[in-house]
């Protein structure tokens, strides 16, 4: 019989042992049962350590003392943050936007959605149809790359919203062409069964309809909730829903 | 679910993974509170086989690990702290005091472990990980870990038995 050592004891004790024989054998035992006693004993003084209490809203102090170092968290160190505007109209940006505008045309496109055809007519499920229509084309792949995209852009545009929410017309245009590219997406995204990534799409409408309809003549109090909103739940959502789509194993 | 919520859901839990890992109120706070910061920049890094629990952990015992560091290089230009010495010295006499303070006895036998011991130890004890999540928290192979494991253990028994019998 293999000698039952202290390491293989301390196994046992976390359940990690390999051999499911091996808590029989200890049983059996006096000696073995006697060490592992001693073992078991010492480590449950370990129990005793109990770490400073903390109050109910704790959660709600660390929050708080969190919240507005997140958007500054984001921030390239160097960057003149002057608006959300300057940054969205920075080359960059501009290049991204355009890129973006032409993938959804083109999803549009491949997908059989083009304005000559509605897309209320359009049966849902139409997979196999895009697929027989554009052979070796892997749509699924260009729907997640292109939406992924455009979470980027939406990423920063909020960081920046979150920021310093101030906001003209220009603005206002540019929120409206994300709109726009939200709404294919979300089209898209139910045509191709990814329901989840629809609905989350979905979501965001009510947001980029305010940014673009509403922001640049909202008061004060209408754009610090708008502002919260995008703090405290749209922006980390976002973050992780792109994460999601780089992950082809999740199911979206 | 928001990162708000996620907040609220997980403060209390990292506050204490981080005041076990560096035995300070005060540094623990601030961990908890730098580690969501990190988490928050990271959360594009998140993987979500691997669970939201575990990547926090990750997340908070690499701020605690950097603080520790941190700590070490301004111990290396100052005395040893008092307190800790009188507690570690304290833990090798254990029966000769009749006012023994079982926790702080504790907490000083853990702060004797190296980083990765205790880190190891805690998580397993403490936080039910696995061997395996372990290693992955502390970026170490299963065969590191469970040895990182089994020395804390080795070196806990040495100071605790002694409570055992008291």
């Amino acid at each position: 019989m293999k000698h039952i050592t202290d390491d293989d004891l301390t196994l046992l004790y976390y359940g990690e042992h390999e051999n499911p024989e091996l808590a029989a054998e200890v049983a059996r035992s006096p000696e073995l049962s006697r060490r592992f006693e001693a073992l078991s004993s010492e480590l449950l003084r370990m129990d005793e350590l109990m770490p400073p209490v903390r109050a109910d809203n704790y959660g709600s102090d660390v929050w708080r003392g969190i919240e507005s170092k997140l958007i500054s968290a984001d921030l390239p160190a160097a960057s003149p943050w002057k608006s959300w505007l300057s940054t969205m109209l920075q080359p960059r940006f501009s290049l991204a936007g355009a890129a973006s505008l032409v993938l959804v045309a083109s999803l549009a496109f491949m997908l059989g959605r083009q304005a000559s055809q509605p897309i209320e007519l359009t049966p849902a499920g139409s997979d196999t149809q895009t697929a027989a229509a554009y052979p070796g084309l892997d749509t699924e792949r260009l729907l997640t790359a292109s939406v992924s995209g455009h979470l980027e852009q939406l990423n920063l545009v909020l960081t920046q919203f979150a920021i310093q929410p101030q906001t003209s017309s220009t603005e206002a245009e540019r929120a409206t062409d994300m709109l726009v590219a939200n709404r294919l997406y979300r089209k898209a995204a139910e045509d191709q069964g990814k329901h989840q990534l629809a609905r989350f799409l979905a979501e965001l409408e009510p947001l980029l309809i305010e940014l673009a309809y509403e922001a640049h003549k909202a008061s004060p109090e209408t754009l610090n909730r708008m502002q919260q909103e995008v703090r405290d739940s749209l922006l980390f959502r976002v973050r992780v829903m792109n994460q999601q789509l780089k992950q082809p194993q999740i199911s979206t | 679910m928001a990162f708000r919520e996620l907040v609220l859901e997980h403060s209390h839990a990292m506050f204490r993974l981080a005041w076990r890992l560096c035995g300070d109120e005060n540094a623990a706070d601030d961990i908890v509170q730098e580690a969501f910061i990190k988490a928050w920049r990271k959360i594009g890094d998140f993987r979500m086989q691997s669970g939201f629990r575990s990547w926090l952990h990750r997340i908070t015992v690499n701020t605690a690990m950097d603080y520790l560091r941190k700590q070490a290089r301004v111990k290396q230009h100052e005395t040893a702290a008092p307190e800790l010495e009188c507690l570690a010295a304290g833990s090798s006499h254990p029966k000769h005091d009749v006012q023994i303070d079982v926790q702080e006895q504790t907490r000083a036998a853990m702060m004797n472990l190296s980083d990765t011991e205790r880190a190891a130890l805690m998580l397993r004890h403490f936080e039910g990980h696995s061997i395996k999540e372990i290693a992955q928290i502390l970026d170490l192979s299963s065969s590191a870990c469970k040895q990182a494991v089994f020395r804390a253990v080795k070196k806990m028994r040495i100071e605790l038995a002694p409570l055992v019998t008291t």
